[in-house]
């Protein structure tokens, strides 16, 4: 049968679905592993991705490219994820979040007293930083000691670049529980950073 | 103990900020514009710390690194730990071709 769609107003089409695995799993598995942290996890969500991808084909408009469009509809199985964790977390959690958060603080200010762990210059280093895999590697094994609730508010806020008042309404958090956490996140990151990459440099 | 909801107002007078208080104001000035108030307090307190200065270059330079994150990883060969699995991919492949 002759297609009738005029491909000025749809530039492009989806590729078959058997193709669809060797050319994005790869991708959307590392964008899954880097919000996720968990192997099992991060292949089930690209599994389902795809699957939502043959249901939803007609909802490809083209305006995107492929990729584009499944990291869409992954990006928000992550997000679905995230809420759900957030709302099955014991009740504790936001309590002991002030706690936590004054320990990790504690930690920080302790380590100033002792000059060799006074906080560097990281600027410089920039550019070496983003060359390097090693480097990746290290900043995931760093996400990865986060806690779970404090590590998905972080990969929001950082990584997706959503704002305050759009994830305090996917994970039904005040601004301040948030706050706490991301400052808690980064507390935690540079401590990481710093010792296992910055002071080897 | 601040409580939650106040958890990031100065509680000092300028002068006597702890550096626990300017680091909080510090990560929070990333987040929303502050109040004179905090500003006020902030920039004061950094003029004669030059720990809570690192503290702020360093979560600005963080910033850096995961915007560029998504550049790298469409530039950067996948490391093996995070490419699929073969039997993931095989897997995939049979439940596509049931399913489509």
């Amino acid at each position: 049968m002759k297609s009738k769609i005029n491909h000025n107003e749809y530039p492009k089409a989806l590729s078959p679905a058997e193709t669809w695995v060797d050319q994005h799993g790869d991708y959307l598995f590392r964008y899954a592993m880097m919000r996720l942290r968990n192997k099992d996890m991060a292949e089930n969500m690209v599994q389902e991705t795809f699957l939502a991808a043959i249901k939803g084909k007609r909802s490809f408009s083209g305006r995107s490219t492929e990729r584009t469009w499944m990291v869409g509809i992954l990006k928000h199985k992550v997000i679905d994820h995230y809420r759900k964790d957030f709302r099955e977390r014991p009740v504790t959690d936001l309590q002991n979040l002030q706690r936590d958060e004054e320990q990790t603080v504690d930690q920080f200010y302790d380590a100033i007293e002792n000059p060799r762990k006074y906080p560097k210059d990281w600027m410089p280093d920039q550019r070496a930083i983003l060359q390097s895999k090693e480097f990746w590697v290290i900043l995931h094994g760093c996400m990865e000691k986060l806690p779970k609730t404090t590590s998905s508010a972080f990969a929001m806020r950082e990584l997706d670049d959503m704002d305050t008042s759009q994830i305090c309404k996917e994970l039904g958090i005040t601004p301040t529980n948030l706050w706490v956490m991301l400052h808690r996140a980064r507390l935690q990151l540079r401590e990481c950073l710093e010792r296992n990459w910055f002071e080897k440099k | 103990m601040t409580t939650p909801d106040n958890w990031e107002q100065p509680t000092d007078l300028p002068l006597t900020t702890s550096c626990k208080q300017a680091a909080r104001l510090v990560s929070i000035s990333f987040e929303r514009k502050l109040t004179w108030r905090e500003y006020t307090t902030m920039r004061i307190h950094l003029m004669m710390c030059k720990t809570c200065t690192f503290y702020g270059r360093q979560i600005k330079a963080l910033r850096a690194i995961f915007t560029r994150h998504e550049e790298v990883l469409n530039n950067t060969p996948c490391t093996c730990d995070e490419q699929l699995a073969a039997d993931a991919k095989q897997r995939m492949k049979d439940i596509i071709q049931q399913h489509k």
